[in-house]
């Protein structure tokens, strides 16, 4: 165990003391044994660790001088309930401030065959092996391991979700995750278990309940694991939709083992600086990943998004696009890495990271890496920063379309080759809501 | 210079071209100094090295101030190989020569250098078509001789030491100004203990038909050969400046580590090729960047073949409006071989275009990176870039990595970037074998069929003899 | 003479038997076609001979005027004179048509021997002529973006510069229009010879209108059922191959 340095600078532990852990750690008591010793574990690795340093070339190009915790603290409280996405879902859950505010129950039938849609508190007393097994349980490779510890370290309370063998849902379990209050942190975790020839859609929803004046600065700390047994089918996909003062660090991670497929859409909209990392690891044979994302930013927000695609197995499959649109003074940031392991041949990978730049103040960084050891592959990757085609916006103009609402027809139909990819069409017109949403704030001529 | 078209086509006999051939280059010479600064770095050697060129104090001066940067800088181990831990600085000698003045004919040259250098063509080529040459042994510049016609056109072509002595007026303004001492650490060991390299200027307007070309040789054991080179090419010139390598198989390492200053005033045009093919134990690491005015031209054609670690990512620094920056590489790593390379292209003038071409091949346990860095900042419109990365993998167990970083601010650029990795495939192998070709010819014919888009920029002579290596290192690669 | 004998041979290919005894002899000069429906083992026989890698010959043999060929490796056979002109060509990208005839032509060559330049190219232009190839042509990659008739016609351009004692001739039809189809026989046309035996494989009697062929045989699940002349090949084009399965299925 790591011993807390005493040389760390009051903002790389925050709120975060050990006294704070003390107290959580007895809001935690009757939990299992290895779950707080887990959690001590973690705090101890979190109090070690510093925050990350510019030259860590996990970080390059991320402003870690915002990576800050402040005077944030674990949220508590009541607050009124969060708007949820307008989807039908076969069941739902939501947390405010890392706790349970309301639940709806999957159909009998679906409990009868075994579904499990419940709490992380509840997993604990019920479902401790699969809770265990599956519970972050891939090492952090992209750069946050102080993040996830304190993840680990302060986690509340979080979604568990359990599809039994050859249960195929046909409507998505949607899990809101929102947070409350003035320097609030918190821990949304959701946990997915698809056992073999299963299938299922998980839709994580991320918000700011909005308190008097204007935004809070807030810190969410999130992170999920997804796992897809042998031939099941898997689509998650998450809509961060934070407030403008948050600092968020999200950590995902799928493993998709013989035949399995993942689909992982994540819908970038919130925050003040958020990073964003997702671990795919393709176990067996047959495995296929699709990851996908979209960011509008505006403002001053910064999106750090980090991918590893792993294959580990032959015959493995992964295909990665994120697109990114960047208005006024915004950053963005993908670094994704393709790595084969040296047995994993006929692997076939792609990883694309399209930028749209629609302001002269916006950045967009791009790091699309491959890491091969195997020859028989055929991997490809490709990155392109572009503006807003002047064809195509003159075409719009000519019939009468306002510049501005080109613009934003223009930004739709870029996301669109995404977005078609989802299979619920509630959940595609709720996240083309939001998208709309926030470019009807934004200064787009 | 030549017609390309039949140049992949004609293997010429017998056109060993200076620096490409390994199987050329292992052999070395007894040794006898008259100036040897010992091993290891400390001020003291810094001193001797300024003393024996009778150097102006602020050269000494600057070379101080680099020792001190480069003792203080860690090795870049954060984000490169850990392999450079392996270098041993103390171990290394950082100076040898027989004295200073390169000799401006061959009668001149000592005898047994003399003989290095024909054995490995120089002499030959420079006859066949070059407008000058200069033979580096070790620490200093052996022979040099630019042809009378182009030294009357006002072309300078000396080497370091003799390039600030004899013309501070031209080159002291750009000397460390492109790369700067402290550019990373191993710029900064260049710059305590240079020695040799080429200063190259050429008058306003003049173009220079045939290319000059430098030939670098390490001859004596655990020697780091350090040499500098700037080229300044003023307003609407042109000229095309090539580079070899070689050193015999010692049985310790070695460190090559060079810095490399590229000037090209307003609509002047550098080319700059290289033909790396160093002994398989020594560390190549080196610096290399141009800088572009408005509506220049800077192209690196880069090739490496040889070295046990190379580190190098040819640059250009789009300074001025309109600018074109350029770099074609070819890498080729073979077992125990990793060739570290790519580009950097920094846009700083409206309308600059940069354009970058690599591609890697990696044989048995050869390792190929490329790294790249494209950077567009704040308020320039029209900038341009475009970038294209291959990598073919020959064996099961051959690694490629490719890390580029590009990073575009506002909206009136566009940049684009595409990469893959590809094998020679079986039923293309099989289909070659079917018309009577070995399995080694067949692979050696896919390898430069993959490559062939950029061999023929080369001059004719290197296209040719790069094929010849290329044939030579896929022997052994099957089966 | 020269002759092409194929003797009682079994091909699998993994665990799967394709090629279950078939015999066959090609005499010099001779045009053999055969015939037969889809998946019945024809260009199985012919990568077989050319020795591909992914097919196993577990009993038989194939020797070439007399000599068994199936220990040698592909290149050598190919040196030997066996010419396999492919169904589907490999396209080979950055390496020119005039490159890679000429390293074919130079493999065939002894240790020590140089190919004499300027005789290559004045052979390969004659064959061009020969064969109504445009001399632009050579500085292509071989097969790359070719349309269907342009592969076929350098798999001729590649038989005709090689000069082998056999060929075997994988649907060299397909894929071809009628104006392709011309020119690419005419091309095997203008080759034929007492020096070189052809196994003209195809599904197809169209061919055989072009390319008329000493000897037809008629290939069903990896053996040969029927054996006659060209008027066997207007049998089967006038009755179809259901008339063969039918009349063998059982058998």
């Amino acid at each position: 165990m790591p011993a807390p340095s005493p040389t760390l600078p009051a903002r790389a532990i925050g709120g975060f003391t050990a006294e704070a852990f003390a107290a959580h750690l007895e809001s935690q008591a009757g939990a299992p044994a290895w779950w707080l010793e887990r959690k001590r574990a973690a705090y101890a690795t979190f109090a070690a660790l510093p925050l990350p340093a510019r030259t860590d070339e996990r970080w390059r190009f991320s402003t870690v001088q915002g990576i800050d915790l402040g005077s944030c603290v674990p949220a508590t409280g009541a607050a009124p309930l969060p708007a949820v996405l307008p989807v039908k879902a076969a069941a739902s859950l939501v947390f405010v401030n890392n706790r349970l505010v309301s639940r709806s129950a999957p159909s009998a039938e679906l409990e009868s065959r075994g579904v499990v849609v419940t709490t992380i508190s509840e997993a604990l007393r019920r479902h401790e092996p699969l809770l265990k097994a599956h519970f972050m349980a891939q090492a952090q490779r992209l750069g946050s391991e102080k993040f996830a510890s304190l993840h680990i370290a302060f986690l509340a309370d979080g979604a568990f979700i359990h599809i039994p063998r050859g249960v195929e849902l046909s409507e998505p379990i949607l899990v809101t995750h929102a947070v409350s209050g003035a320097d609030a942190a918190i821990f949304p975790h959701t946990l997915v278990v698809a056992d073999e020839n299963s299938r299922a859609a998980v839709v994580d929803s991320f918000v700011s309940i909005p308190g008097t004046g204007a935004d809070s600065r807030q810190l969410a700390v999130g992170a999920n694991d997804l796992y897809a047994g042998h031939g099941s089918r898997l689509a998650y996909a998450a809509v961060q939709d934070w407030s403008r003062e948050t600092l968020s660090l999200q950590l995902n991670a799928s493993i998709a083992r013989r035949d399995a497929r993942i689909q992982s859409l994540n819908i970038h909209l919130g925050g003040r600086q958020s990073r964003h990392e997702s671990l795919s690891e393709l176990q067996a044979p047959g495995a296929y990943s699709e990851m996908l994302a979209l960011t509008v930013a505006s403002g001053t927000q910064e999106f750090d998004q980090r991918t590893h695609q792993m294959h580990q197995a032959p015959n493995t499959k992964s295909d990665l696009l994120y697109k990114n649109a960047l208005l006024d003074s915004s950053r963005t940031i993908f670094s994704g890495l393709i790595v084969v392991d040296p047995d994993a041949q006929k692997t076939d990978a792609y990883q694309s990271n399209r930028n749209l730049v629609l302001s002269e103040n916006a950045e967009a960084n791009s790091l699309p890496g491959l890491e091969i050891q195997a020859n028989d592959v055929r991997c490809t990757h490709g990155a392109t920063t572009t503006r807003i085609d002047p064809e195509q916006e003159f075409y719009l103009l000519s019939r009468g379309i306002p510049r501005a609402a080109a613009h934003k027809l223009l930004v739709t139909a870029f996301f669109e080759e995404v977005l078609a990819r989802l299979e619920d069409a509630a959940l595609h017109d709720a996240i083309l809501g939001l998208i709309r949403t926030k470019l009807d704030g934004a200064a787009l001529a | 210079m030549a017609n390309i078209e039949t140049i992949a086509n004609e293997p010429a006999p017998g056109s060993a071209v200076s620096g490409i051939d390994q199987s050329a280059g292992n052999f070395r010479y007894e040794e006898k100094h008259d100036f040897d600064a010992g091993t290891g770095l400390t001020e003291r050697t810094v001193d001797y090295i300024s003393a024996v060129k009778k150097e102006a104090p602020w050269i000494k001066d600057f070379r101080l101030a680099a020792l001190k940067t480069f003792l203080a800088r860690p090795l870049p181990t954060h984000w490169a190989t850990r392999d450079l831990e392996n270098i041993n600085f103390d171990k290394i000698r950082y100076y040898l020569s027989n004295g200073q003045k390169p000799k401006r004919t061959w009668d001149e040259v000592p005898d047994d250098i003399k003989r290095t250098f024909e054995r490995l063509g120089i002499p030959e080529q420079e006859r066949k078509f070059l407008a000058g040459v200069e033979a580096q042994f070790d620490s200093e510049a052996a022979y040099s001789n630019i042809k009378e016609a182009v030294s009357k056109q006002g072309v300078i072509f000396v080497n370091s030491t003799e390039g600030l002595r004899e013309h501070p007026e031209i080159f002291r303004k750009w000397f460390g100004k492109v790369i700067p001492t402290g550019d990373n650490k191993f710029s900064a060991l260049n710059s305590a203990v240079f020695s040799g390299g080429s200063f190259i200027y050429v008058p306003p307007g003049v173009k220079v038909s045939h290319p000059l070309q430098a030939y670098f040789r390490i001859n004596a054991e655990n020697f780091g050969q350090f040499e500098r080179t700037l080229i300044i090419a003023d307003e609407g010139s042109e000229v095309t400046y090539m580079e070899g390598c070689t050193a015999p198989k010692f049985s310790t390492t070695t460190l090559h580590s060079a810095v490399v200053e590229l000037v090209a005033l307003k609509g002047a045009k550098i080319q700059y090729i290289t033909v790396q093919n160093w002994s398989s134990n020594v560390f190549n690491l080196v610096t290399k960047r141009g800088l572009a005015h408005e509506e220049a031209e800077i192209k690196w054609i880069d090739c490496n073949i040889g070295s046990r670690l190379t580190m190098k990512y040819p640059g250009v620094v789009l300074k001025g409006r309109k600018a074109r920056g350029e770099v074609v590489s070819i890498a080729l790593a073979n077992d125990g071989q990793h060739q570290d390379t790519g580009a950097k292209m920094i846009h700083a003038a409206d309308e600059t275009t940069s354009n970058i071409i690599a591609k890697s091949i990696s044989v048995g346990q050869g390792r190929s990176t490329y790294r790249g860095v494209v950077h567009i900042p704040r308020h320039l419109k029209g900038c341009r870039n475009n970038t294209e990365c291959d990598a073919l993998l020959i064996n099961t167990n051959s690694r490629t990595d490719t890390y580029p970083a590009i990073t575009v601010r506002g909206s009136a650029n566009s940049v684009q970037h595409e990469a893959s990795v590809s094998k020679v495939s079986d039923e293309q192998i099989f289909y070659m074998r079917q018309r009577g070709l070995t399995e080694a010819q067949a692979m050696s014919l896919s390898v430069n069929g993959f490559i062939n888009d950029l061999t023929r920029q080369f001059p004719m002579e290197y296209s040719v003899e790069l094929k010849r290596l290329i044939d030579l290192e896929m022997e052994g690669s099957v089966g | 003479m020269s002759s092409l004998e194929i003797k009682n041979l079994h091909v699998s290919i993994g665990a799967k038997e394709i090629i279950k005894g078939l015999t066959l002899t090609i005499g010099a000069g001779e045009v053999h076609a055969l015939m037969g429906p889809n998946g019945t083992g024809k260009s199985t026989l012919s990568k077989a001979i050319a020795g591909h890698p992914d097919y196993t010959v577990t009993q038989g043999d194939v020797l070439l005027d007399g000599k068994s060929i199936l220990k040698m490796e592909p290149d050598e056979r190919a040196r030997a004179g066996i010419f396999l002109a492919f169904q589907y060509p490999s396209e080979i990208p950055g390496v020119s048509i005039a490159n890679f005839i000429r390293s074919a032509v130079q493999a065939k060559l002894g240790e020590g021997e140089e190919l004499d330049a300027s005789g290559y190219y004045k052979r390969l232009y004659e064959k061009m002529d020969l064969l109504k190839i445009d001399r632009k042509f050579t500085s292509r990659a071989v097969n790359d973006g070719f349309s269907g008739g342009e592969k076929k016609r350098c798999e001729i351009l590649q038989m005709a510069m090689l000069a082998p004692k056999f060929a075997l001739m994988d649907e060299t039809d397909s894929g071809l229009d009628i104006d392709a189809l011309r020119i690419v026989s005419e091309g095997v046309n203008q080759l034929r010879g007492p020096g070189l035996g052809i196994l003209l494989i195809t599904h197809y009697q169209r061919l055989l209108d072009y390319i008329v062929p000493d000897k037809v045989h008629v290939m069903w699940d990896g053996r040969i059922v029927r054996e006659g002349d060209k008027s066997l090949a207007l049998e089967l084009e006038a009755k179809g191959y259901d008339w063969v399965k039918k009349e063998f299925a059982t058998a």
